[in-house]
């Protein structure tokens, strides 16, 4: 490498280092500029959005092009409720705002478009509704279950078993906002989710997040088929604790044959799960096996085993004082400490 | 000419040539970091404002226990607890761990929460020294305070890690303050991927110069002092582009201590974090990765830019000094710990870009520079020096170090934008120029001493004097 050549090239980075300065500081004053413009657009249009102004006046009063009238719109609609809600969202609408929102979410950056996704949630047009369709399709994961979110809060959704193959749910999709999408599609259409249970085909985690989503309904029908699902799973799969916590919050006996028998489970992830579910569900026959926990090598199979028979009533809390007193040393101090956090006089 | 003459010659340009080359390898992974960077911030996730992420993640959000181990922070441990307090998330608890203070850090919490001894059933699977007692109060359900024997700050966060009952604990160091939303934005991985996300870091910025109230930074700005200006660039430069790019690359070696998300049970089983390490954090990192790949199940280990952990950088140079020394010895221990990883294609990724990023940037990097120092002057004397060239690789290194900062600031101008004046670019740059003067070789003599300390095998923290932060 010649002399001049290093030079030149410690000239160059110099000249670089400077123009992107130079570049930056110039940025900074052309968007603070901007920024001053759009503050001063956002107070003149906030009283006429939120008044009775005409929607000319409004539309006058908003530049060509701002994203301000579109910004200032959504963020109003998602802080208020009610009749008033509605019309800022039919005033929106008439302005060209969902509008906007759909061509963003058709040809924006990534981050764009799962935004106006979320966003198209709040418009229920048939136009926005076929928008967000489309964008079920999306290249982008993030944009197709924003979509979907948007679709079921709005009760627009297509059948769960299409969104499952569209999203590839529980296979490639596997966030845990599977359950938040469930769950809004079981507000209307709880069969559709049921069905996901009873499908052959769908995936396991699809299941333990459909089940998830209705273990709030109180439907006490889905037991025998969470209890069926659960005695057949992997031991060391991650679904299982998901089924026998579903099945403590139904609270219901039915769930025991399968938290009878995963209390004995090889995995210390399972074993809690079932005694969680059994204190919750009040399983007296499980006190026996719930003193033998007290004495698993793993901390939170004790915890939750100790936790359960405190919930199981004072008979399953005069055997934890019995543990205590002269279990062995692991089980003792397990039992002695969750009386005392638990401040059970036994 | 006379055969040491020949042999001097040979000997000069070999070295000369390990420094051009070390240098040209960090330069090339210098600007491989930068393109990656940029890359990950223009594809990272909408940056959602704080009531749509509630409304989003509130409802699956993990609970997280936020593990904040306490050694002599009575000055500004009851501002550090009431920000942790008030933070935005669904489920949450803090476990403050009072690590065998001699100060009155035990009795303010005391004090000020009115917390009291409690019972409590806790977890033994980590060492850690003993703990005294427990306190908590039913007025602050999620306030819990561990009073130990001291250990150091791996043993407290065991003690925390073991105390905790949340799936994710969030290690933070107590004198830092965190941004409202952070855990909403650092948990999105775990919500996203719940099966393969083993932990995630998140950006440090430094609150010297900003103005503090309530616990919260209520006003950016830059400081009057110098270290703390450059300590500023530093962390811009390892968090927007390092980090970033290594997490792009899926190789991170290291989330810091003062903000970090982790999978309890997952650390549970790397037996938590080690002991006898002053750069336990790296180390931890680096166990899950080994972990992880020895048992063939796939992970991620992510950084995201948003979540920010503002804290307090040191202005004095003896203590500046004694955090970089620290710093580099940290390194050392886990690459000497687990140089079987280094290269190893058991290790993949981590093996080769992770290992050969801290071989050749905090290994090999102060080093050749230090003894290019030193040979230069020696080198001139025995008349083997080409002045000329050695200028010309001097603003090479110079200019491309300048270069490298302002190229971090565009990505912190056009991504995150924290500061709110025009002249702050300014004056970042000017400090960008400047460090090259003087800091930049004060930086590697403390880390030469770090060095030392390694091969000495010295252990221990030193000295780290609390001030509290600015008020507004």
């Amino acid at each position: 490498m010649t002399l001049l050549s290093l030079w030149a090239v410690s000239v160059v980075l110099s000249g670089v280092a400077l123009l992107i300065m130079i570049g930056l500081i110039l940025g900074r004053f052309v968007s603070q500029r901007r920024q001053d413009d759009l503050s001063q657009q956002r107070k003149t249009l906030l009283p006429l959005l939120l008044g009775d102004a005409g929607d000319e006046v409004i539309h006058d009063a908003s530049v060509k092009r701002s994203p301000i009238l579109r910004d200032l719109s959504i963020e109003l609609i998602q802080l208020v409720r009610g009749e008033e809600r509605q019309q800022l969202i039919a005033t929106a609408t008439r302005l060209g705002v969902a509008e906007s929102i759909r061509k963003v979410l058709a040809k924006g950056t990534t981050r764009a478009r799962v935004v106006a996704a979320e966003t198209l949630a709040d418009f229920p047009d048939e136009f926005t509704t076929d928008a967000l369709h489309r964008a079920l399709e999306d290249r982008n994961d993030g944009v197709r279950l924003a979509a979907a979110l948007a679709l079921a809060s709005s009760d627009r959704a297509p059948p769960a078993q299409t969104l499952v193959q569209l999203l590839d749910l529980g296979m490639r999709e596997q966030s845990m906002l599977i359950v938040a999408l469930f769950q809004e599609i079981a507000r209307s259409s709880p069969a559709e989710i049921r069905s996901l249970i009873d499908d052959q085909i769908s995936p396991p985690k699809v299941k333990a997040a459909a089940i998830e989503a209705l273990s709030a309904s109180g439907d006490y029908s889905l037991v025998p088929s969470i209890v069926q699902l659960a005695l057949k799973a992997d031991p060391y799969g991650e679904e299982l604790p998901r089924y026998l916590r579903s099945l403590g919050a139904f609270q219901h006996p039915a769930g025991s044959p399968a938290i009878v028998q995963w209390l004995s489970a090889p995995t210390w992830w399972v074993r809690t799960a079932a005694a969680e579910a059994a204190g919750r569900i009040g399983l007296q026959e499980t006190q026996s096996t719930l003193v033998d926990l007290l004495d698993d090598p793993d901390w939170w199979v004790r915890f939750r085993a100790g936790e359960a028979l405190v919930r199981l009533g004072a008979e399953a809390q005069q055997l934890l004082a019995k543990v205590a007193a002269t279990g062995s040393q692991r089980a003792s101090s397990a039992a002695r400490l969750t009386l005392a956090e638990q401040a059970v006089q036994a | 000419m006379i055969e040491w003459e020949i042999g001097a010659i040979v000997a000069a340009k070999i070295v000369a040539w390990i420094v051009i080359g070390t240098g040209l390898l960090q330069t090339s992974f210098y600007l491989i970091q930068l393109l990656f960077a940029g890359a990950s911030l223009s594809q990272r996730p909408p940056v959602a404002n704080a009531n749509l992420l509630w409304r989003r993640y509130a409802g699956h959000a993990p609970p997280i226990a936020l593990l904040a181990p306490a050694y002599n922070e009575e000055v500004t441990i009851v501002e550090s607890v009431n920000s942790l307090l008030a933070l935005h998330y669904p489920e949450f608890e803090v476990i403050v761990i009072n690590d065998g203070s001699k100060d009155g850090t035990l009795e303010r919490l005391i004090e000020h929460f009115g917390v009291e001894r409690v019972e409590r059933f806790y977890d033994r699977t980590v060492d850690h020294q003993e703990i005294r007692g427990l306190y908590a109060t039913p007025r602050l359900p999620r306030l819990l305070v561990v009073d130990k024997v001291n250990g150091g700050k791996s043993d407290a966060l065991n003690a925390g890690i073991n105390v905790a009952r949340s799936p994710l604990f969030c290690s933070i160091d107590a004198d830092s303050l965190l941004e409202s939303d952070a855990l909403l934005r650092a948990v999105r991985p775990f919500i996203e991927k719940p099966d393969e996300m083993v932990a995630v870091g998140g950006t440090i910025r430094l609150a010297n110069g900003s103005s503090i109230e309530g616990g919260r930074v209520q006003k950016v700005a830059l400081p009057r002092n110098f270290l703390a200006l450059v300590q500023i660039v530093e962390y811009l430069r390892a968090f927007l582009m390092a980090r970033l790019a290594l997490s792009r690359m899926q190789a991170l070696t290291v989330i810091s201590g003062a903000f970090g998300l982790f999978r309890r049970r997952l650390v549970l089983e790397v037996g938590g974090y080690s002991h006898g390490t002053v750069g336990e954090d790296m180390e931890l990192v680096i166990k899950l990765h080994r972990h992880m790949r020895d048992k063939k199940r796939p992970y991620r280990i992510d950084f995201i830019p948003e979540p920010v952990c503002w804290t307090e950088a040191p202005e004095d140079l003896t203590i500046l000094g004694r955090q970089r020394a620290r710093w580099q010895r940290g390194a050392l221990e886990t690459l000497a710990k687990h140089r079987d990883m280094l290269f190893n294609p058991k290790y993949g990724r981590i093996g080769f870009l992770g290992f050969g990023q801290i071989l050749v940037v905090d290994v090999l990097g102060p080093l050749i520079e230090v003894i290019g120092y030193v040979l230069v002057p020696v080198l001139w004397a025995v008349g083997l020096l080409s002045v000329d060239y050695l200028f010309a690789f001097l603003a090479i290194t110079f200019t491309f170090g300048i270069f490298v900062s302002v190229a971090t600031l565009i990505l912190e101008e056009v991504e995150l934008r924290r500061f709110p004046r025009a002249r702050d670019l300014v004056v970042l740059t000017s400090v960008a120029v400047l460090e090259n003067f003087g800091y930049r070789q004060l930086s590697n003599f403390w880390r030469l001493r770090g060095f030392w300390q390694f091969l000495r095998k010295q252990e221990g923290w030193g000295t780290m004097t609390r001030k509290g932060f600015t008020k507004a």
